[in-house]
């Protein structure tokens, strides 16, 4: 299967600004879709289960319903998701492939049935709706926990064409039971999506199993300290966490936010603009597909093997600077576009709020959360390039850093007072993004010399 | 002291304990790759020497490469080896090495000393001095400053730019490590050493510069002996050697016949090893004149040089003298390990020849093949090529004593040799012997001095690499008894009267004695 990097340059060697267009927009696509599409989706159900008669409150109590399904089975399988992606790229380089497919269910097994062992307690006794609804809320968990490793690992293999496609198609579906069961309300829409994301959980999980030849049904070697780095764990569980923390605290504050359904709180004041405000980092997205996917991962191979392959010092240090030189000029690239986003966001954000009927009150908190996720979409890029280096220590700071920072200024925010909200986000992401890029720096200043004197 | 056995899954080791001072041996022998570990030539001169000067009292040093290489020792140690010690200079470093800084400024001294190394080759012993100081010691350069430091790695890359006149770092970066990383191994062998007398290093390389060390720490007498000449010996490896990767220009021909950089770069590492150890030996010992040339111009100090050749125990071999039989066998045979050096490929090509004349003739090929398979396998399908059949026998190890009556004549190929002790073995039981023109071949087969080529010839000098000449120099032999009885007498006369164990064993005793009544004097002598 060819790399996302290749179908992109394919498309850009027709050289017209049409061409040129469309390979972002796939990129961006590829890249931001899963995320974007969802909040899409769940946005759009929401207006037209409206439209349809659904009253505004259970369509509020569904849309937090599913944020904090996203939130929770992100968090709970994000450790995995990064240590079992590097444990399929180790067995596929080791030539061991038969190895992955069982490896596969058992990471599904273990997050699957975990995620159902620890969530069914707390649902069941925590929420006081019907029971039909508990058991809709559980479902949605465990499928989604189920679906984000599919889908990670799909990722893995470059399947991007496929994963949008499949995407749109269980989005659509989800969207169609969702308002065909809207005079259930809650729980209708909660079957809309449980539909969805359990189609696209068994539409990616086919597409694998076709792929991955498999000796037998079920293996936990990916569990196994020497085939396995923990140290993956704690950066994807960290990553998630840092994500979601304000969010948290800002839900679980009593002045800031309200109880929705059961115990299930939300923030009107803080959700809104930032959920806005991760719809304009697309273009960001795409930037950082191409040019670190491709460009990035181009130069960096082609250092390795001038390393591998017995090249001169004098060439290797060349493809070293080349490999600094794409990665420079992709953070750039993002800088640049990223910054025009939050340009135009600054310039149009009030007739944007206005013409979606949001509130302009909401207006500098959405200001500053463009800033805030474009930032984001930097240190992604940034943690990126560091996984590619193989330097999971110095991700580990990056993550918990940013993990802290966000913990303890979104804190102080609150002490701060309404102006400050959203700042603590800012500020850490920002904060954490210098941080990596001060690493990066470093670890590229020393990376022949890492490479050659400290193998173990 | 007591009875170490062979074979013992540790060999033991004495340290000195506390204070006490008392030398645990008269001499330390520095082995590198050979006794008690891997039997051959110089293994069981070896065991030989301390057989015969029960007198002494021996420390075994053994220095190996990887410990997975050697097996169970094959030598059962006498009573007068009262310490033994086992070392290997290729150890895998344990666990995820650390970046550090290291140093700079023992990296800087070290490139001074490289400067003068490569101008003039020789080392005052001062410099030689504060060079193994340096070696794994605080203010020096550790181990562990070598292998993974940034004031390393800005030292290597930098000698890579100015000299490395090659595409491949990767490998220029290998070679470095693998050369060095031993010398910390053996600063550590010398600091740990208990007290000895002097030590006596069997060859340069890394227990010559071992011995060198030693000498210059401890200010105690040093003797080195050669038997082969180690740094003509790994030239010869070098050249063959397949793990360095020459980046000759296809395009550009007349390259090819220059060694790469690496290739070369090793062979002037062993060169400096072998001038640091004969800058530090006394005696300097070789078998014959030949090798003792050599090792002068390889930077040895004529004077301290010396030649003690090998001797064997003639009585051994009068029984397999006695057991011949009346007629001539028409058996050849090659008593040597497998390998390219010795040139089992031109034995099997000459017995071909061989065979189309007398077709009673056979080859018998006796010594180990666990050491080059792939070669085994080329020698066993080119026997099988040329049709030998039954004329050539692949026997293993075997007992001399009994081979050797039944040998018609004995025939070295070898492209490389020193003193072959089986060429002194086939006279001592009567049989003729057939060798290249390599070591001191041609002297033991036509005599050396006036009076010793009066005794006549014991057999022919060959080409290297003439199947031809060979197989015509043994018909010549075997169909003609009365020259092959004069040979025989040459040999029986020649063996006894030159290379007798007794002689041998005297030579050392009075290198050894005047070794050991050398007063102390201070060691730096500059």
């Amino acid at each position: 299967m060819a790399g996302i990097g290749f179908e992109i340059r394919k498309i850009l060697e027709r050289d017209n600004y049409w061409s040129v267009l469309r390979a972002y927009g796939y990129a961006g696509l590829v890249s931001g879709g899963p995320w974007v599409l969802s909040i899409l989706s769940i946005m759009m159900i929401g207006v037209l289960a409206v439209m349809l008669g659904v009253e505004q409150r259970e369509v509020n109590a569904f849309q937090i319903c599913v944020t904090y399904m996203m939130a929770s089975s992100l968090i709970w399988t994000g450790g995995m998701q990064l240590m079992f992606t590097r444990f399929v790229a180790d067995r596929t380089y080791a030539g061991d492939k038969a190895e992955v497919l069982p490896n596969l269910f058992g990471v599904l097994m273990l997050t699957m049935a975990g995620g159902f062992a620890w969530a069914a307690p707390f649902i069941f006794s925590l929420f006081t709706g019907p029971f039909f609804q508990q058991l809709l809320l559980l479902c949605n968990f465990v499928v989604l926990s189920g679906m984000w490793i599919v889908l990670i690992f799909l990722s893995g293999m470059k399947a991007y064409g496929r994963i949008i496609w499949t995407l749109a198609k269980g989005y659509s579906l989800g969207i169609a039971v969702g308002l065909l069961a809207s005079p259930w309300e809650l729980n209708g829409l909660l079957l809309g999506v449980l539909t969805g994301h359990g189609y696209l959980l068994f539409s990616f999980l086919h597409h694998i199993v076709r792929e991955y030849p498999g000796n037998s049904l079920l293996k936990f070697d990916f569990l196994d300290r020497s085939r396995s780095f923990y140290s993956l764990f704690a950066v994807g569980t960290l990553y998630y966490l840092a994500v979601w923390i304000d969010k948290f605290i800002f839900w679980f504050v009593p002045y800031t936010s309200e109880v929705v359904i059961g115990p299930l709180r939300a923030s009107i004041i803080y959700d809104l603009p930032i959920f806005l405000a991760y719809l304009f980092i697309l273009p960001g997205m795409a930037v950082f597909l191409v040019s670190i996917e491709a460009d990035f991962a181009e130069q960096h191979e082609r250092f390795y093997r001038a390393v591998r392959e017995g090249d001169t010092l004098m060439h290797i240090e060349y493809r070293r600077d080349r490999m600094v030189y794409a990665a420079r000029q992709g953070i750039y690239e993002i800088f640049k576009v990223q910054g025009l986003t939050v340009v135009l966001c600054l310039l149009w954000g009030r007739g944007l709020l206005q013409t979606i009927g949001i509130s302009p009150l909401y207006i500098h908190l959405f200001y500053i959360d463009v800033v805030a996720v474009s930032v984001q979409v930097l240190l992604m890029a940034i943690l990126n390039i560091l996984f590619y280096l193989d330097a999971r220590r110095e991700v580990l700071i990056v993550t918990a850093c940013f993990f802290i920072t966000n913990l303890l200024f979104t804190v102080a925010t609150l002490q701060l007072g309404a102006e400050s909200f959203g700042y603590g986000f800012a500020v850490s992401v920002t904060l954490s993004a210098f941080l990596g890029l001060f690493i990066l720096s470093h670890k590229f200043n020393r990376l022949e010399y890492e490479t050659f004197m400290l193998q173990g | 002291m007591s009875v170490i056995q062979a074979g013992a899954e540790k060999p033991w080791t004495v340290r000195a304990a506390g204070s006490v001072l008392e030398p645990v041996a008269d001499i330390a022998l520095l082995l590198e790759g050979t006794y008690p570990y891997v039997r051959g030539g110089v293994s069981s001169w070896v065991h030989q020497i301390i057989n015969g000067l029960p007198e002494f009292t021996f420390a075994v040093i053994f220095i190996g490469g990887n410990k997975e290489m050697y097996g169970p020792a094959q030598y059962q140690f006498p009573p007068n080896v009262t310490h033994v010690e086992t070392h290997y200079l290729l150890h895998r470093s344990h666990g995820k090495p650390h970046a550090r800084k290291g140093s700079r400024q023992p990296f800087q001294e070290m490139e001074e000393l490289h400067a003068i190394m490569r101008q003039s080759g020789k080392l005052a012993d001062r410099k030689m001095i504060d060079a193994f100081a340096r070696l794994g010691s605080k203010g020096g350069i550790s181990q562990e400053d070598f292998l993974y430091s940034e004031a390393s790695w800005d030292y290597i890359t930098r000698q890579y730019k100015e000299r490395c006149t090659e595409p491949s770092f990767v490998d220029y970066f290998w070679s470095i490590r693998a050369m060095h990383a031993p010398l910390f191994v053996l600063a550590d062998i010398a600091t740990g050493l208990p007290p000895v007398r002097a030590v006596h290093a069997i060859s340069t390389g890394y227990a010559g510069l071992l011995g060198a060390m030693i000498r210059l720490r401890r200010n105690i007498p040093f003797v080195l002996t050669e038997h082969g000449i180690y740094t003509k010996e790994r030239k010869i490896d070098l050249a063959q050697a397949t793990w360095i990767h020459d980046h000759n220009d296809d395009v550009c021909n007349t390259l090819h016949e220059e060694m790469g950089y690496i290739r070369g770069l090793w062979i002037r590492f062993y060169e400096q090893l072998g001038r640091m150890a004969y800058a530090q030996a006394s005696p300097i010992i070789s078998l014959y004149e030949g090798n003792r040339l050599r090792q002068i111009a390889d930077g040895a100090v004529p004077e301290k040089t010396r030649i003690i050749t090998n001797g064997l125990n003639v009585e051994r071999y009068r029984d397999a003298l006695e057991k011949r039989p009346e007629k001539i066998p028409p058996v050849l045979g090659l008593v040597g390990r497998v390998v390219p050096i010795k040139d089992i490929k031109t034995f099997i090509r000459t017995l071909r020849m061989l065979v189309k004349e007398r077709p009673d003739a056979q080859g018998w090929v006796v010594g180990p093949e666990d050491e080059d398979p792939l070669y085994v396998n080329e020698c066993k399908e080119l026997a099988e090529s040329l049709g030998l059949g039954n004329h050539l026998r692949f026997m293993g190890f075997q007992n001399m004593l009994e081979i050797l009556p039944q040998l018609g004549l004995m025939v070295l190929t070898s492209i490389s040799e020193a003193l072959p002790l089986v060429i002194l073995e086939a006279f001592a039981s009567g049989v003729p012997c057939l060798a290249t023109d390599v070591g001191s071949c041609r002297e033991l087969i036509e005599g050396a001095a006036e009076q010793d080529r009066a005794l006549g010839a014991a057999g022919s000098v060959v080409h290297i690499a003439d199947p031809e000449g060979t197989a015509k120099a043994a018909l010549e032999l075997l169909n003609n008894p009365e020259k092959w009885s004069a040979a025989q007498q040459a040999g029986l006369a020649r063996v006894k009267r030159y290379y007798n164990d007794q002689l041998m064993f005297s030579s050392y005793r009075e290198v050894y004695s005047e070794a050991l009544s050398v007063p102390r004097h201070p060691a730096v002598a500059n």
